[in-house]
C-alpha cells in the first residue's frame, strides 16, 4: 500500500492500492505539480522509485528540484521523461538521473519507450515500488484529441497496475470542457480535485479511493 | 476479422522450405497465405489479412520498405519481422509489432501469432470502451442526478462499461509486457486502430 496522507491529509489517501492510477485536476495555479512532485518526493525520501514525465520542465530542473527535496537521492532512482522536444535524441544522465528525451506531447510511443526504460532502470536498481508523475495532461491534449488521450491513459494505467506503482497526472479543469473532464476521469482509479476556496487559500477532495467522496477540506 | 472465419496470416519468405514449414505449422488454426519476395506479399495483402509474418533480408523489396508500404496503406494488421539476428529495442521504433529470431520453433510462432491477434483483440474493446465511455460524459453532463438515476439506458451503459473494463484487463494480462504496451501505444498515435 502507498501511503499519500503525508502529503495531503485525507484518510482515503492513508492506503492507496499498488496499481493505482489517480487524476489531479484543478483551475490554473492550484499547485497541481507542486502537490504531485510533493508526493513523488515523500515515496523517494522512503526509497521509492520516481518517475517524472514533463511536458513543461527541463529535465534539469526536474532533476534539481528533486536533489533539492530529497537529500541523499540516488541518481537510479529517479527517472525523467521529457517530452519538450527540445533535447537530443539519446538518453543521458543529468546529475545522475537518467532522462529520456521524446520529440514531442504527441508523441505517445516515444513517451511509451521513456517509460518502459525508466520502469525498467529502476526495477534494475533493485526498486519494486514507484510513483509515476504525468505533468500535464492539459499539454497533450493539445497535442492530441481526448479520445487518443484517453486511450493513452487507460493503457498507461494498466502498465503502472503490472508494475504496482502509483500514478498521478495532472490536468487544468479550466482549460477544457466539462465533458473532456469527465470523459478522461474515466481512465483512473481515483481523483484529487483541487479548487480556490471562497476567502482565500485552497481545498481538496478525494473521490473514487474510498466508498465516499471525501468533503471539501482546506489544503 | 469476422466471428466464423479463421483469422489470415501471410508469409513473407522467400526460402520455399521456411515459407513451407510455418504455413504447415499454422494451416490447422489459420488461413495461410504465402509470398515469396516482397512485391509477392504486397499484391496478396488486402484488409482480411490480420497477421503478416515477414522476413527482413530477402532479394528485391527488403522487409523495411514492405513495412513502410503497409503503414502507408492503413490497413491495420499485425506485422512480425523475421531476422536472423537478434534484434534490440530499436525494432520496436521502427513500426514493427513483435519480431522473431530464426530458427523459429512451431510453439514461439503459434505463441507470436496468438499474442498479435489479442493485441487488434484489446484495440477494438478499447475503442469500443471509449465509445460508451464518451456516451455516458455526454448523458452526465445533460442530464441531471436524480434523471441518471431514473434511467435505464444510464443504468445499461455503467454496466457495459464495468463490463468492458473486466474484458481489457483480461486482455493481454493487462499490459503486463513492454512490447505489448508500446505497440498498443503506437496503434494509438497511428490513429489505426478502428
Amino acid at each position: 500500500m502507498y501511503d499519500l496522507s503525508s502529503v495531503l491529509e485525507f484518510d482515503a489517501l492513508a492506503q492507496v492500492r499498488p496499481g493505482s492510477s489517480i487524476l489531479v485536476s484543478g483551475p490554473a495555479m492550484t499547485g497541481k505539480q507542486q502537490l504531485v512532485y510533493d508526493i513523488l518526493a515523500d515515496g523517494a525520501r522512503e526509497g521509492d522509485g520516481a518517475v517524472v514525465v514533463t511536458t513543461s520542465d527541463k529535465a534539469a530542473d526536474v532533476a534539481e528540484e528533486f536533489h533539492d527535496r530529497v537529500p541523499g537521492l540516488e541518481g537510479a532512482q529517479l527517472g525523467v521523461v521529457d517530452c519538450r522536444g527540445e533535447g537530443g535524441a539519446d538518453p543521458e544522465l543529468i546529475d545522475g538521473v537518467s532522462v529520456h528525451q521524446v520529440s514531442s506531447p504527441g508523441d505517445l510511443t516515444g513517451i511509451g519507450i521513456g517509460i518502459t526504460k525508466a520502469l525498467e532502470g529502476l526495477h534494475n536498481s533493485g526498486r519494486d515500488r514507484g510513483r509515476l508523475a504525468l505533468v500535464s495532461l492539459s499539454t497533450m491534449l493539445t497535442y492530441t484529441d481526448k479520445k487518443t488521450v484517453f486511450k493513452f491513459c487507460h493503457v498507461l494505467s494498466s502498465r503502472l497496475d503490472a508494475a504496482g506503482y502509483v500514478g498521478l497526472f495532472t490536468i487544468d479543469s479550466g482549460a477544457h470542457d466539462e465533458q473532456t473532464i469527465q470523459v478522461i476521469k474515466q481512465a483512473f482509479d481515483g481523483l484529487i480535485d483541487i479548487r480556490e476556496a471562497t476567502g482565500g487559500g485552497r481545498e481538496a477532495r478525494v473521490l473514487g479511493l474510498a466508498n465516499e467522496p471525501t468533503d471539501w477540506q482546506h489544503i | 476479422m469476422s466471428e466464423s472465419d479463421p483469422p489470415v496470416v501471410l508469409i513473407v519468405e522467400d526460402e520455399p522450405d521456411v515459407a513451407e514449414t510455418y504455413t504447415l505449422w499454422l494451416e490447422g488454426e489459420y488461413e495461410v497465405r504465402m509470398g515469396q519476395n516482397g512485391d509477392e506479399g504486397l499484391e496478396l495483402l488486402d484488409e482480411t489479412v490480420d497477421v503478416v509474418l515477414l522476413d527482413r533480408m530477402m532479394p528485391g523489396l527488403s522487409g523495411d520498405e514492405v513495412l513502410s508500404q503497409i503503414r502507408e496503406r492503413d490497413l491495420g494488421c499485425r506485422v512480425a519481422m523475421v531476422t536472423a539476428v537478434e534484434p534490440d529495442f530499436d525494432i520496436l521504433e521502427m513500426g514493427f509489432d513483435a519480431y522473431l529470431s530464426k530458427p523459429i520453433r512451431s510453439g514461439q510462432l503459434h505463441d507470436t501469432v496468438t499474442n498479435l491477434l489479442e493485441r487488434s483483440e484489446y484495440d477494438s474493446l478499447l475503442q469500443e470502451y471509449y465509445a460508451l465511455v464518451e456516451k455516458q460524459a455526454t448523458l452526465e453532463a445533460t442530464k441531471s442526478s436524480a434523471e441518471l438515476a431514473d434511467s435505464d439506458e444510464y443504468e445499461a451503459l455503467t454496466e457495459e462499461i464495468a463490463e468492458l473494463r473486466d474484458g481489457l484487463s483480461d486482455t493481454l494480462g493487462g499490459i503486463e509486457d513492454d512490447d505489448d504496451f508500446i505497440a498498443t501505444l503506437r496503434g494509438l498515435s497511428n490513429g489505426d486502430e478502428e
